[in-house]
């Protein structure tokens, strides 16, 4: 190591609390800005060259670098998405962020040639402002990154030159990663696409259209098909709704037959009036003035069960599949069952 | 009516004794504060000795079930008679608490 390389190495230990002021600062700034756009990512992670690497660094080309501000990854970050897609979105992010150096930043996704594959990932050196040095964000998805950690492993870790053969497979394999992270940006696309044509089914009132799964239950939940039938009930004694969550009564209708959420609808218009009429049978003798936003659909299940011959077992049943299963709910299913039967359901 | 708050290990039992109607609402929710400030351990109404309760008695118990979801707990509500077994069924209540 030559006095120029020492002259490097002192003050990079001189920097280093203004390395580390930087590194939280960028952490900083990165992550508020993913939060506010709402993008998950799978890591966000900065590291300060160690001087064990710096100094293998100036070993081989330490003549390259003038003073330390030269060296450009001297601070290292590093975001690790899901999809490709997002890549791109965090560079932009960056860019607004960040002033990038765009002479010494490069997109090594785009430098393959037709019939080559390798390492992929998006590298900006950037600028902080009030800060002299420069620091080097890298943009990678989760396979990318899979891909560049098992290579550096295998590649460098050994320290012995890989054979052409070996090389080849790993180079292989980075095209079949890229082809997985493409079609993981398309499923991701298209199931966006499809839970807007959901929600625009619902809307319209297409409902036979629309197959009866969680992501369509959730969409017809939030047109509040319920909500009617729930304001009536609560007028019988002058009662606040509570709002709580309805999702688990697919596993009812899917239970009941439903396939589409027009057999849903179906169901609920069916056996509406039947659920009201039970709901005043029990609380109009009560001064109850608080009912839960699920009476409505569980009195339409209620009347369903009992109207098709389900009985007391289906009812337990039922009891089972929205409490969990416990032993209150055959007392629960008995109580129900003989309150059906006295007004005639 | 009269509350008793016990805590056992990782369980907070809160058993309620007497008529949980409208009058006795307010001493019952100070009574039963200490259970929202544990909500980080499971919570357990005992309504063994619960003869009846009201819509504030409900009141009560969904702002202790309130505090315990936003603490990642759960409340245990055991032991309700049949009077009050249909109260939380014709109000809805019935799934959202696990009733022993």
């Amino acid at each position: 190591m030559d006095l120029h390389c020492e002259m490097i190495l002192d003050e990079y230990r001189e920097a280093i609390p203004v390395l580390e002021q930087m590194k939280t600062e960028v952490l900083r700034l990165l992550r508020e800005a993913l939060d506010r756009s709402g993008l998950i990512v799978t890591a966000i992670e900065a590291r300060i060259k160690t001087e064990e690497s710096l100094r293998g660094k100036l070993a081989l080309k330490g003549s390259k670098y003038a003073t330390l501000s030269d060296i450009t990854d001297i601070l290292g970050a590093r975001i690790i998405t899901f999809y490709t897609d997002d890549v791109d979105r965090i560079a932009a992010m960056a860019e607004q962020l960040f002033e990038i150096d765009w002479n010494n930043s490069v997109d090594k996704r785009t430098l393959h040639q037709l019939d080559s594959f390798g390492y992929n990932s998006l590298h900006y050196i950037c600028k902080l402002p009030g800060y002299d040095f420069r620091f080097e964000l890298q943009l990678r998805t989760t396979l990318q990154h899979a891909w560049a950690a098992i290579n550096h492993d295998i590649g460098y870790k050994t320290g012995v030159e890989i054979p052409r053969e070996y090389l080849r497979r790993i180079n292989r394999l980075a095209g079949i990663l890229e082809m997985a992270d493409d079609e993981f940006s398309r499923i991701r696309s298209e199931i966006t696409d499809y839970r807007r044509r959901v929600q625009q089914l619902v809307q319209n009132g297409k409902l036979d259209d629309v197959l009866l799964d969680g992501d369509t239950f959730n969409s017809y939940l939030q047109a509040r098909p319920f909500d009617a039938l729930n304001k009536r009930i609560a007028a019988i004694n002058q009662a606040e709704i509570q709002e709580v969550p309805l999702i688990h009564y697919l596993r009812v209708f899917n239970a009941f037959g439903c396939k589409t959420l027009g057999d849903v609808e179906r169901l609920k218009k069916h056996y509406q009036e039947a659920a009201y009429r039970l709901a005043r049978h029990q609380l109009g003798n009560t001064d109850l003035d608080i009912i839960s936003s699920a009476v409505g659909v569980q009195n339409i299940c209620i009347v369903c069960i009992i109207a098709s011959g389900g009985g007391k077992m289906g009812l337990v049943r039922f009891f089972d599949a929205i409490n969990g299963h416990n032993t209150q709910n055959e007392a629960i299913a008995e109580m129900t069952f003989n309150l059906a039967k006295s007004i005639q359901l | 009516m009269k509350t008793e708050i016990v805590e056992n290990g990782n369980q907070i039992i809160a058993k309620f004794i007497g008529r949980l109607d409208t009058p006795a609402a307010v001493q019952t929710m100070e009574d039963v504060k200490p259970l929202l400030d544990a909500a980080n351990k499971e919570i357990i109404l005992d309504c063994t000795e619960l003869e009846y309760i009201s819509s504030s008695g409900l009141r009560i118990f969904l702002s202790v079930r309130k505090e315990a979801v936003a603490h990642g707990s759960k409340v245990i509500v055991r032991n309700i008679n049949a009077d009050i077994r249909q109260v939380f069924m014709m109000t809805g209540f019935v799934s959202l608490f696990e009733i022993q």
